[in-house]
């Protein structure tokens, strides 16, 4: 069964692509979908009653997708590719913060960042997200992964 | 009459995504001014005509929050309407923006919602647009 904080981050993400990139996802994963390579991700940090961080990775052209969506632009240039991955971090992460506790209060969410490769390889090695989900396009895919520095402090309940 | 709008972000990025969702809405739209903070935004305030401000809250140089707290001050802009969007979930402050006399969109929004809301809060409708 799906947490909260799991349904929340579903919606956030999947209303995230549909209203600001024009982006709808496809229910099921394909095989080569769930082997594509990572090409791009950015992170979010927020800092309130509890700490944390939104981690948004991107495959199979979805990075490049998301700009042109978004700028109605064919061939965005990268840095405008990391800002508009860094501000669907950002709304996504704007929205999952109130189900840790206190509605939100309090929250201070960081400036999205983009990550690089050794950035990103030391992502890996870290604690296991509270939530994640993972949204397949005709393009590629996404995982969006929500993480509290100390999971056990958190406050959402099962259900 | 079309409307003149200020779009006041310090992310390129969400001014694109915002002027995209109101060229979405099919309301009349004039001249779209950026801004990349409050005291841009402030400063092309005095310099233009401007029937309606979409605000970011969280800004370097000068927040949405300072900014609209300024220019409620000034008797010409007491009344200007103003629209904050933004991902803030604190409900203090929102409450804050409210109270300032200024409307809040909630992000992500589909221009539906920007629709309704600027209908709303400028009167400005079909019939303006030709």
């Amino acid at each position: 069964m799906k947490t909260k904080i799991e349904k929340a981050l579903e919606e956030a993400t999947i209303s995230t692509f549909e209203d600001i990139c024009f982006m709808y996802p496809v229910p099921e994963l394909k095989d080569i979908q769930k082997n594509l390579k990572l090409e791009a991700a950015a992170e979010v940090k927020y800092r309130g009653e509890f700490t944390g961080k939104l981690l948004i990775e991107t495959r199979g052209g979805l990075f490049s997708a998301i700009a042109a969506n978004i700028l109605s632009n064919d061939s965005p240039g990268s840095r405008q590719k990391k800002d508009a991955l860094g501000e669907i971090a950002n709304i996504i992460c704007g929205n999952i913060v109130p189900y840790l506790g206190l509605g939100g209060r309090g929250y201070k969410i960081e400036s999205p960042k983009s990550l690089n490769k050794d950035e990103l390889l030391k992502q890996k090695s870290q604690a296991k997200p509270l939530a994640k989900v993972t949204l397949n396009f005709n393009q590629g895919r996404v995982d969006v992964k929500f993480f509290v520095d100390d999971n056990s402090a958190a406050k959402e309940k099962k259900g | 009459m079309a409307l003149n709008i200020l779009v006041v972000d310090d992310s390129s990025v969400m001014r694109s995504i915002i002027i995209k969702t109101l060229k979405l809405t099919d309301l009349p739209l004039g001249d779209i001014w950026e801004a990349e903070n409050g005291e841009e935004g402030l400063r092309l305030l005095q310099e233009k005509w401007i029937d309606l401000a979409l605000v970011d809250i969280h800004m370097p140089v000068m927040d949405g929050e300072e900014m609209i707290r300024r220019l409620r001050k000034k008797d010409q802009y007491e009344n200007l309407p103003v629209i904050v969007i933004s991902s803030e979930s604190d409900p203090c402050k929102i409450e804050m923006m409210l109270k300032q006399g200024a409307t809040f969109i909630h992000k992500p929004f589909k221009p539906e919602i920007l629709k309704e809301v600027i209908i709303d809060i400028t009167g400005v409708n079909y019939e303006d647009k030709d």
